[in-house]
């Protein structure tokens, strides 16, 4: 009865009836995951958040201080910082070797290969495997393990954005470089991580972005701690793995605070994935 | 103006200089590579000592570890075929759910929205990529799941006989801590990377393949289907696999809403587990070393299928390099 | 024009006097992998004067200049067979030190490539490589660099900006600066004015004619014009052979070679 065409003018409706409902879809759920945290934490994000430690629950009783993230923050805040600095420190070399010098050997093929599956790695498989490098032989928990176990997920991620930028620079300007009689390695230190600048530096960010919010690498290696502790080589709270803990609490003080907690999260996870954005967009000069 | 030339005199000139900083050539570059090799050292060392620890219950069980439902801390029988099972399916399903809207989300923002918007839309996009997984946990622990429990299990409970093949499927305690919304929450983690590669993908293509096929008359669900697809097909399976990899090993929004139940799950709202979510809930207390060993065997089962997944994906994306 | 048979390729070499010559390759022959680029090219370079290559595209002319300074070396499997003596001494020799080499033997590339640095940085960093030089000495050379390219009076003020804020002419000069204040022998130039606008290359062409007085230079170039204007001797080539060497006027107005004849009559480019 429908002749054909309008037959396929009506699937063709239909489809893009799909499409734009698929983004709406998208759209609808980060709003209403975003306005969950902000409705349900944000009545927890107050001074005392900051400045009290995590404690057990005050089960009601109002005369009970209450209890606050503070070594989470803290704890969270150290064992970053390490993994950031390991991190870095491995992931721009490695993109360094890759872009500069081994990149097209079969062993550059292989590593390059083997660090995009580290990239996408099960986390909960690197905090165990950590955990039998890190807290087995040791005897214990640590920070210093919860760090490393972040570090194995962030290199990778630096490295490929390092490899990724180093080779949009012109094979020109190394050229020009070694013209001149220069050695490789200060081509390579002045001249190409120079022009490639703040690009090595959005790929830190897009590393921190990714491990800050990261709880299964914790689990069982840095363990947690309910005092404010500054030492590397002992257990240590972190902010996902308190939250983690008190969102399956039956106490309602700890859920808040849970709440609190994965509000303070997303908002600093997005707010650096915005700021990396930004930065990614940063106009060459010409 | 006569310049002073600076020529210097004639012989030995070849060996007149060299470049201060030369010797370090080589030791910068031993740096680099060690730090490359440092990369392959960890995979190396995650796949190692999963196997290595997980030997002990692969020796004891055999391959009924894979097979057998049974886990039993107090007997220490260890079999993980309801995490893995679990696994694929939560994997499965997700893909299911997030495939048909990351392409469309990808269509979308590359055929039919206004250029204006279409930036800040797939900004927002990607930011749902960036929420941390705890938060999804979360999100699916305190609104989704009783929302689930309290407008389709109930209902659905309440309305379907149970004998019913739809009942059959539906069959399970109403709390929303089931395979379902573990794979609802799985396929909106997912969904956001998909999209972006995806719409990477469809920018590949060459604007005249396009304009072509709508010179000929085709709508738009035509081109995509017929032109753009086909163009893409190769790249897609990667996507796909890329984002069934992720979802295999997604730990912290999984381990909240799946009910963490070793057995088979009966129907699709019937609680489970993941491998990810069973050594989650059990390494740190468990009882003795060969339920530790079960674990960590469990994990080696992971990382082969993830390594596998990806390999793949990585081989049918290699042209390409996506984040 | 795969018409003539190879043992056509008659090569016509008018040489400047031997005396004069300091750079000059025998032999040339340059594989990229297994295709061979240059067959047998003999060039002679002579001291402070200006040698331009002109050819069709693909003749290997940029080939031969970037053999001067081993900067092919860069990239394993581009490999050169024969001779280039500067000075007598042989270049493609594996055990002569490159650095040292390219100190000597500088080169600008045909798109400007400043350093992100500072424009005194850009000039000083091939001077800093090898001399620790007083700040008043460096500063002196950096100037007296960027007088000869003609860029000092434009940026005397600005020294310490960013070299890559400059203009695409200014740049190149920079780059030229850059290259002359190692204060080296050669100066090669890869078609340095063809990413620039007809003003910017009237400056250049008129920095080059300067720099002669000090410097050896061998230009390759697409632009006839530009090799008669500029060029004191000329090399002619065609699918990787030196066809015919000599005086630039004569082998404008008298080329000996059929072959040369067509291209500059434009009857083929």
């Amino acid at each position: 009865m429908f002749s054909r065409v309008a037959r396929r003018k009506f699937y063709n409706t239909v489809f893009v009836g799909f499409c734009v409902l698929a983004t709406v879809v998208a759209i609808g759920a980060l709003t209403l995951i975003l306005w969950s945290l902000l409705h349900k934490g944000l009545a927890g994000v107050d001074a005392n958040l900051f400045l009290a430690d995590t404690k057990s629950s005050c089960q009601g009783d109002s005369s009970c201080a209450p209890g606050g993230l503070r070594n989470a923050f803290i704890g969270s805040a150290m064992m970053l910082a390490i993994a950031m600095f390991i991190a870095l420190a491995v992931g721009i070399l490695a993109g360094t070797w890759l872009s500069e010098f081994g990149g097209e050997t079969p062993y550059g093929h292989a590593i390059r290969f083997l660090n995009d599956v580290l990239l996408s790695a099960p986390s909960i498989l690197i905090g165990v495997a950590v955990w039998e490098l890190l807290v087995v032989p040791f005897h214990g928990y640590s920070a210093m393990a919860g760090a490393v176990a972040l570090a194995f997920l962030a290199a990778p991620v630096v490295t490929r954005t390092t490899e990724d930028i180093l080779a949009m620079q012109s094979s020109a300007l190394r050229e020009a470089g070694s013209a001149l009689g220069t050695p490789q390695w200060i081509v390579v230190r002045k001249i190409v991580w120079k022009a490639a600048g703040g690009g090595l530096l959005t790929g830190g960010l897009l590393a921190f972005a990714r491990i800050s919010g990261e709880t299964a690498p914790l689990l069982f290696t840095s363990l947690g701690n309910n005092l404010f502790s500054l030492d590397p080589f002992a257990p240590i709270a972190s902010l996902p793995k308190v939250i983690y803990d008190n969102a399956l609490s039956p106490y309602d003080d700890l859920v808040q605070i849970a709440w609190a907690g994965a509000l303070v999260i997303a908002v600093v996870v997005l707010a650096i994935n915005i700021l990396g954005r930004i930065l990614a967009r940063e106009p060459k000069r010409s | 103006m006569t310049i002073e030339t600076t020529q210097t005199p004639e012989p030995a000139r070849m060996s007149r200089r060299i470049p201060m900083g030369a010797a370090f050539n080589p030791i910068f570059r031993w740096v680099c590579a060690s730090a490359a090799t440092l990369l392959l050292a960890s995979l190396g060392w995650v796949m190692v000592s999963l196997f290595i620890g997980g030997l002990p219950a692969f020796r004891k069980f055999g391959f009924s570890f894979i097979t057998n439902v049974t886990w039993n801390p107090v007997t220490e029988v260890y079999g993980g075929a309801g995490p893995i099972v679990g696994t694929l399916i939560t994997a499965a399903l997700s893909l299911a759910f997030a495939l048909p809207v990351a392409i469309g989300i990808a269509v979308f923002l590359v055929e039919f929205c206004p250029r204006r918007i279409a930036r800040p839309i797939a900004v927002v996009v990607e930011l749902l990529a960036g929420i941390p997984s705890i938060v999804y946990g979360m999100w699916g622990l305190f609104v989704f799941a009783p929302f689930f429990a309290k407008y389709v299990q109930l209902p659905l409970m309440l309305s379907i006989p149970p004998d019913s093949w739809l009942g059959k499927f539906t069959q399970g305690v109403p709390n929303g801590a089931n395979i379902f919304t573990a794979s609802v929450i799985l396929a909106i983690m997912i969904l956001p990377y998909m999209a972006a590669v995806f719409r990477e993908l469809f920018l590949t293509v060459p604007p005249h393949l396009r304009e072509s096929s709508f010179a000929l008359g085709a709508t738009p669900l035509e081109t995509i289907t017929k032109v753009v697809m086909p163009f893409v097909s190769r790249g897609s399976i990667g996507v796909i696999m890329l984002g069934l990899g992720r979802a295999l090993g997604e730990t912290m929004a999984v381990t909240f809403v799946i009910g963490n139940t070793h057995a088979f799950p009966k129907s699709l709202f019937d609680s489970g587990s993941t491998i990810a979510s069973t050594i989650a809930n059990e390494f740190a207390e468990a009882t003795g070393a060969m339920h530790t060993s079960a674990l960590l065997a469990l994990g080696f089962v992971l990382f082969v299928i993830t390594f596998t997944v990806l390999a793949i994906a990585r081989g049918l994306l290699s042209s390409q390099r996506y984040q | 024009m795969t018409d003539i048979a190879p043992e056509t390729y008659e090569s016509f070499m008018t040489e400047p006097p031997a005396d004069s010559v300091m750079l000059r390759t025998r032999a040339l022959d340059f594989f990229y992998g297994k295709f061979q680029a240059l067959h047998g090219v003999n060039l002679p370079v002579a001291k402070n004067a200006v040698t331009a290559l002109i050819g069709p595209s693909g003749c290997g002319k940029s080939t031969l200049l970037r053999a001067l300074n081993r900067i092919y070396s860069l990239y394993p499997g581009q490999r050169a067979a024969g001779e280039i003596l500067l000075d007598g001494e042989d270049v493609l020799n594996s055990k002569v030190d490159l650095a040292n080499l390219r100190s000597r033997v500088g080169m600008v590339f045909q798109k400007p490539t400043p350093f992100p640095m500072s424009i005194y940085d850009n000039v000083a960093f091939g001077v800093r490589l090898y001399e620790g030089l007083p700040k008043n000495k460096m500063h002196e050379r950096v100037e007296n660099a960027l007088r000869k390219a003609a860029l000092w009076d434009e940026v005397k003020d600005k020294l310490h900006t960013s070299g890559l804020g400059l203009s695409g002419g200014q740049q190149q000069r920079l780059c030229v600066a850059r290259g002359i204040a190692v204060e080296p022998e050669v100066l090669l130039l890869d078609e340095p004015a063809s990413a620039l606008d007809p003003i910017s290359t009237a400056k250049l062409e008129d920095t080059i004619i300067e720099l002669k007085r000090d410097y050896t230079i061998v230009i390759v170039t697409h632009n006839l014009q530009q090799a008669a204007r500029v060029a004191d001797h000329t090399g002619f080539m065609f699918l990787g052979r030196m066809i015919e060497f000599g005086p630039t006027q004569d082998l404008f107005i008298n080329p000996k070679a059929k072959r040369t004849a067509d291209y500059v009559g434009g009857r083929f480019g």
